[in-house]
């Protein structure tokens, strides 16, 4: 862009501030001055700035190509109508279940139940897992950490997972019918979340602990195996008519 | 149309031919008075760019590229539960923010005998005005927004929404919903009764058995390896300073990389 071939106007509006003459630096001439990280900020800018213009150019669509929906109106308008609603919900839950008084601390009494608050009990279900510790040999049968910082490393292994699933599944899928294995790998997690939870009761669960234990990690694995079947089967209807309305969209390069 | 260059910048002038009502006379007033003072005309340009550049980015909606629609994909109501959580929030940060109003966090004991962190909540339960009301919405408020984090996170999961380039939202998410958690859990100290007590507990012992640092973090976050004054301190600190400001932020961040990013399509 040249400011040169509009005519000359006074800018300044009074204020004093002067606008730029023949010897102020244009942008791109500052650009060309700047050195470093700056300028390799700019270069990079330029490039990806041009790379898109081709993209552009050279699809066939008229729209650029689509990466999401756009936020406003589309989802704020249906967001907002269901979120008031379930605010009222949350007015009429205080109204009629308001939290009870429990009794002061008291250090010298132990309750017979100690608990969290229910969104932590996956959490205080993990430091449970002592029966998981290994114990070496090598050290004589001593296990290599306490449980409890065994349970506390269980955390940190479950919430890191959680973590790095973007960079385990890539592709395109979607939706659970055109992925099956981390669509049940999703069953299994939540499964897990729950039976954990109950493990970190299982003094109040009327149930043996060994087997409690047991189910604890099989159910996840039967509700996964289930999921997967189930959607293994579903896919190939799905994935029909999915992809003939896929490719007709964008057809492969 | 005359040949002569008008003053283009006669604002006083331009304004008098015009026939303006009082109220937009002042306006106009008023905005030429601040923008030769501080350019506003400048930032409003900035502004317009941005909201510019940010449509942009903007595609058309689902059903207009892909002529859906007859179609409902029948997960869309879960898309709300991003948006749920952010207004549970929000009712939280206000009933938390009047709470504050009444609450004190001192406990000197823990013997059992009610403190003045205790006491003050027994004030509010039993002698304010709608004292109870406004604790169980702030509860209330509390558990739903953590149920909506965790329900958002299953939707994103399975509508595999956290796919390129969401990656840096979705650890966004993660991030929140730690904070989110132990949002609740200093929360769940405060009152300073049986249950605050031996949660407390248990967490002084899961930060002392974090391998090298457990003594380190047990200091920092329960100022000691035992539940005293310096622990409920904390935990209200935690609670009412800097996880606010955190949470806060970072939803303004996530929520504005949804915006330019659009919402991921289930094509
Ligand atoms: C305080 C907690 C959170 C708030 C207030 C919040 C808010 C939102 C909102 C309003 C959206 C817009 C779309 C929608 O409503 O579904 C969104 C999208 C998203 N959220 Fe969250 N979120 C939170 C926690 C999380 C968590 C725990 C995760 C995952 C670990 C996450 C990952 C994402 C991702 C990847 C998107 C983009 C989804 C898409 O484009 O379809 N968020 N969030």
């Amino acid at each position: 862009m040249s400011d040169n071939d509009t005519p000359e106007t006074e800018t300044d509006g009074g204020t004093g501030i002067v606008p730029p003459d023949d010897e102020t630096p244009t942008w791109s001439e500052r650009k060309e001055r700047t050195q470093g990280l700056s300028r390799l900020t700019y270069e990079y800018f330029e490039r990806a700035r041009r790379e898109d213009q081709d993209l552009r150019q050279e699809s066939s669509y008229v729209e650029r190509d689509v990466l999401g929906f756009p936020a406003w109106p589309h989802e704020m308008i249906r967001n907002l109508a269901l979120t008031s609603f379930f605010v009222g919900m949350i007015v009429f839950l205080s109204a009629t279940l308001p939290p009870e008084m429990m009794p002061p601390a008291n250090s010298s009494s132990t309750p017979a139940v100690i608990l969290p608050d229910w969104y932590l009990y996956w959490s205080f279900g993990l430091l449970k897992l002592g029966p998981l510790n290994p114990d070496l040999a090598l050290l004589g049968g001593k296990s290599l950490m306490a449980d409890r910082t065994y349970g506390v490393l269980a955390n940190l292994v479950v919430v890191g997972a959680i973590t790095i699933v973007p960079f385990l599944n890539k592709g395109a899928a979607r939706r659970p019918v055109e992925q099956p294995f981390w669509a049940s790998v999703g069953v299994f997690g939540v499964i897990f979340a729950f039976t954990v939870a109950v493990l970190s009761v299982k003094n109040l669960v009327p149930m043996d602990s060994h087997l409690l234990f047991d189910l604890t990690f099989l159910l996840p694995f039967v509700g996964g195996f289930i999921a997967y079947a189930i959607l293994k089967s579903m896919r190939e209807g799905y994935m029909f008519t999915l992809n003939r309305r896929y490719y007709r969209l964008r057809p492969p390069k | 149309m005359s040949l002569e260059k008008k003053d283009e910048h006669d604002h006083r002038g331009w304004m008098e031919e015009r026939d303006l009502t009082v109220l937009e006379e002042r306006y106009l007033t008023l905005l030429m008075w601040l923008d030769k003072r501080l350019r506003l005309v400048d930032y409003l340009e900035l502004l317009e760019d941005l909201y510019y550049k940010v449509n942009m980015q903007m595609p058309k909606s689902h059903t207009e590229q892909y002529g859906l629609d007859n179609k409902f994909w029948y997960w869309y109501p879960l898309y709300a539960l991003g948006s749920f959580s952010t207004i549970a929030y929000l009712v939280a940060a206000i009933s938390g923010a009047l709470l504050g109003f009444y609450y004190a966090p001192a406990a000197a004991s823990s013997s059992g005998d009610p403190t003045v962190a205790f006491e003050s909540l027994r004030y509010i339960m039993q002698d304010l005005n709608f004292g109870y009301m406004l604790r169980s919405i702030h509860r209330w408020s509390a558990q739903v927004m953590t149920a909506a984090v965790f329900l958002h996170m299953l939707r994103v999961y399975f509508t595999g929404a956290y796919k390129e380039p969401r990656e840096l939202n979705w650890i966004i998410g993660i991030v929140l919903i730690s904070m989110t958690m132990v949002f609740g859990y200093s929360g769940y100290l405060l009152p300073w009764n049986q249950l605050s007590y031996w949660a407390g507990q248990i967490g002084v012992e899961m930060a002392l058995s974090i391998p090298l640092a457990g003594e380190w973090t047990a200091q920092l976050l329960f100022g000691g390896f035992t539940l005293t004054q310096a622990t409920l301190q904390r935990m209200y600190i935690l609670h009412v300073f800097f996880l606010p400001f955190l949470v806060t932020g970072l939803i303004a961040v996530h929520i504005g990389i949804v915006w330019m990013q659009g919402i991921a399509e289930p094509h």
